[in-house]
């Protein structure tokens, strides 16, 4: 999502502007995406409208953004191809390939191995 | 020492001022722990950092650290304590063992959670995580949010929601009344939030993120009242339900850990003793991490020092005598502090009926957030009526809050005795409405008043920290303590200055019969 179209807060009574790095491209699910570096993966996530970071292993249930200080680990994904990151500590930069975690996998390997489930 | 909060740092301050070597351990890109995120005007006595925004203090401990030669590792997780204070730390993919002759743990708490269905759903998230994602990052949380817990940290999360440009639904709260200081919830309240207590949230519901909440009330055995669920539109809900102190590294590197209810409800605490020493010589702990007495930053600053002074004199880095009177001056604001109707002591307790003066306590703030009209009067401050421009201070509980009283340059306002009384207006002094004390105010309890100026109107000064900010000559609308619309309103000034520190004050004329009702403006059109 172009930057100046996120939920964003331009001018804040008490902070004024915030403080922010250049604008990075990366990518969520092969999709382009667009934030500020150095940011928390998961503030330019949130800020796009993302709420959906993983799916748990067993029950496959939604999980977002629930502490944002690295404590939960409810926001893990795989980034640059390794799982179980927690997004809202990992600062963004220029590039990144982020993507939902299914369990601890990919999608398409999660749904690799529900197909192989389903043949036994 | 382990973490780099206002606890970790104000005993590496004090350590390092003493002469020793200090390394801080830190896990987040930044220092300042949960500082940084706490944007408002802090309640204490001046010595004690009130009136300063959490954030500065933040800055003003870390130059003060760098001052000192203190070593700050950041990115430095702390994964565990072991025999003879080794301490094992991940720094940049590597484990680095370090070795300190004490070690203090600060390493603060996490929010807790109540369970209900569709908890886990996206959107369902800690009203700290609210705070971290708007005031450190400018990204907003949700649209319209559902605020549950009404204790200092959720009516503190719930004004900035509205600061950010949030629409805040309701604050609920299983208890029959408001946990935090009335005039928190009071801040929130006039912009027309309602306070729903005796209710909690039974469901969240929507379609892979949150949509709808459900809510229900409660009796006062906190059994559901079947029948009275209602549905809310919202897609953000934060839970404000406390914190509750983290004791992992306390137990790995020894330490007794036992459950208490000392903090208002049963959690693992590290035993320590007064000077925040754990049962292992030479490990302490301190901050959030300890959890003893008031919560809260100042506090961690406090026993940061109590700890660090204690171990500069076992050290012989400072001698007794200086170590004793250091923590004796520590230990009584610590007092002073965690006194008044919201200490620790006092939690949980039945619902006092009188304030420390005798003066009746407010049943309408505790239930609804507000203070109705017709119980002003039993608060000389709130009612006495003066010639010209005065103060009225709405502050009528006994929270550990001074600075109005040091802000007055004419010495108008009073705070006799303990920390926690209630402030009073010397009439004999005469105010000149500089609006220094309503700016200052961190509970934004003060108002200036003046009936008598303009014939049949009156002029209400109120704090005001929104944008935009209206203008003069702007109408709008008055509302009441509850948000209420109450009559038309015309803004004849907005003052601004570096001693004001981003707290406005606005001034409209009102109709005189109104002065005593409006407490905040809406500015025509646009939202408040
Ligand atoms: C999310 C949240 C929001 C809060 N908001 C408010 C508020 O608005 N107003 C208010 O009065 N109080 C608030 N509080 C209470 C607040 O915790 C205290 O005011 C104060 O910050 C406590 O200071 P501390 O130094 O004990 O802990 P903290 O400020 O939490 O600092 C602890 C530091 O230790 C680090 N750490 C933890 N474990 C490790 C490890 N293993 N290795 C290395 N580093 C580690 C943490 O990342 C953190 O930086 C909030 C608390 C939380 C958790
Ligand atoms: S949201 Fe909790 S670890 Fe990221």
């Amino acid at each position: 999502m172009d930057i100046t179209k996120q939920r964003r807060i331009q001018e804040h009574p008490i902070l004024g502007s915030y403080e922010k790095g250049r604008v990075v491209h990366f990518t969520l699910d092969g999709k382009d995406m667009e934030g500020y570096e150095g940011e928390p993966i998961a503030a330019a996530l949130k800020a796009s409208g993302v709420m959906t970071h993983r799916y748990t292993a067993k029950h496959h249930k939604p999980r977002g953004v629930f502490c944002a200080i690295g404590r939960c680990t409810d926001c893990v994904m795989i980034v640059d191809g390794i799982p179980n990151t927690r997004t809202c500590i990992t600062p963004l930069k220029e590039g990144m390939a982020v993507q939902a975690q299914y369990g601890v996998q990919t999608k398409e390997e999660w749904e690799a191995s529900q197909e192989a489930k389903d043949g036994e | 020492m382990i973490g780099a909060g206002p606890a970790g740092l104000s005993a590496a301050v004090e350590a390092a001022e003493a002469g020793m070597r200090v390394a801080v351990f830190d896990e987040n890109a930044g220092p300042g722990g949960q500082l940084f995120k706490q944007i408002h005007k802090f309640f204490g006595s001046r010595d004690q950092n009130a009136m300063i925004r959490g954030f500065q203090i933040g800055r003003n401990l870390l130059a003060r650290a760098e001052a000192a030669g203190v070593e700050v590792f950041l990115n430095a997780p702390v994964m565990g304590i072991y025999k003879n204070h080794e301490v094992l730390v991940k720094i940049e993919d590597e484990s680095v063992h370090f070795k300190g002759d004490n070690i203090i743990i600060a390493a603060g708490a996490a929010e807790v959670m109540v369970p209900f269905c569709g908890w886990d759903l996206p959107g369902v998230m800690g009203a700290g995580a609210a705070q971290t994602l708007m005031n450190r990052h400018g990204v907003l949380p949700g649209r319209k949010v559902l605020l549950v817990g009404s204790g200092n940290v959720g009516l503190i999360v719930g004004l900035q929601l509205l600061q950010a440009g949030c629409e805040l639904v309701a604050v609920l709260d299983a208890a029959p009344r408001v946990g935090g200081y009335g005039v928190h919830a009071a801040k929130i309240a006039r912009t027309g939030v309602p306070f729903l207590t005796s209710t909690t949230i039974l469901e969240a519901k929507g379609d892979g993120k949150v949509e709808k909440a459900v809510i229900r009330k409660v009796d006062s055995r906190f059994q559901v009242i079947p029948g009275t669920e209602r549905e809310l539109d919202v897609d953000t809900i934060l839970m404000a339900v406390g914190l509750s102190p983290m004791t992992q590294l306390a137990s790995c590197a020894g330490c007794d850990v036992e459950y208490s209810d000392q903090t208002g409800r049963l959690s693992c605490i590290t035993v320590t003793d007064e000077f925040c020493e754990t049962t292992v010589a030479g490990i302490y702990c301190c901050g959030d991490f300890r959890m003893e007495t008031a919560e809260g930053a100042s506090s961690a600053i406090l026993q940061g020092q109590i700890a660090a002074s204690h171990i500069a004199e076992q050290a012989g880095y400072i001698t007794g005598e200086e170590c004793g009177a250091r923590i004796a001056k520590c230990q009584e604001t610590l007092r002073q502090m965690s006194g008044g109707m919201f200490s620790v002591k006092n939690k949980g307790r039945v619902d006092p009926t009188e304030t420390d003066e005798g003066y009746p306590i407010s049943r309408s703030l505790l239930e609804r957030g507000y203070i109705a009209e017709e119980e002003l009067q039993n608060y000389p401050a709130a009612s006495y009526e003066a010639e010209g421009v005065h103060p009225v201070i709405e502050c009528v509980q006994n929270i550990p809050c001074n600075p109005c009283r040091d802000m007055c340059a004419r010495k108008c306002i009073l705070v006799n005795g303990d920390i926690t009384n209630i402030p009073l207006v010397d009439q004999t002094k005469k105010c000149v409405g500089c609006g220094l004390c309503v700016a200052n105010c961190p509970g934004q309890s003060i108002f200036l008043i003046d009936k008598t100026s303009i014939p049949d109107y009156a002029a209400v000064s109120i704090p005001y920290e929104f944008l935009p900010l209206p203008e003069e000559g702007q109408k709008g609308t008055g509302l009441d303590r509850s948000g209420a619309p109450v009559c038309d309103a015309l803004v004849m000034s907005v003052k601004t200055s570096p001693a004001m520190d981003k707290t406005a004050v606005l001034t409209m004329k009102v109709p005189l019969k109104y002065a005593d009702s409006v407490r905040f403006f809406k500015a025509e059109g646009g939202a408040e």
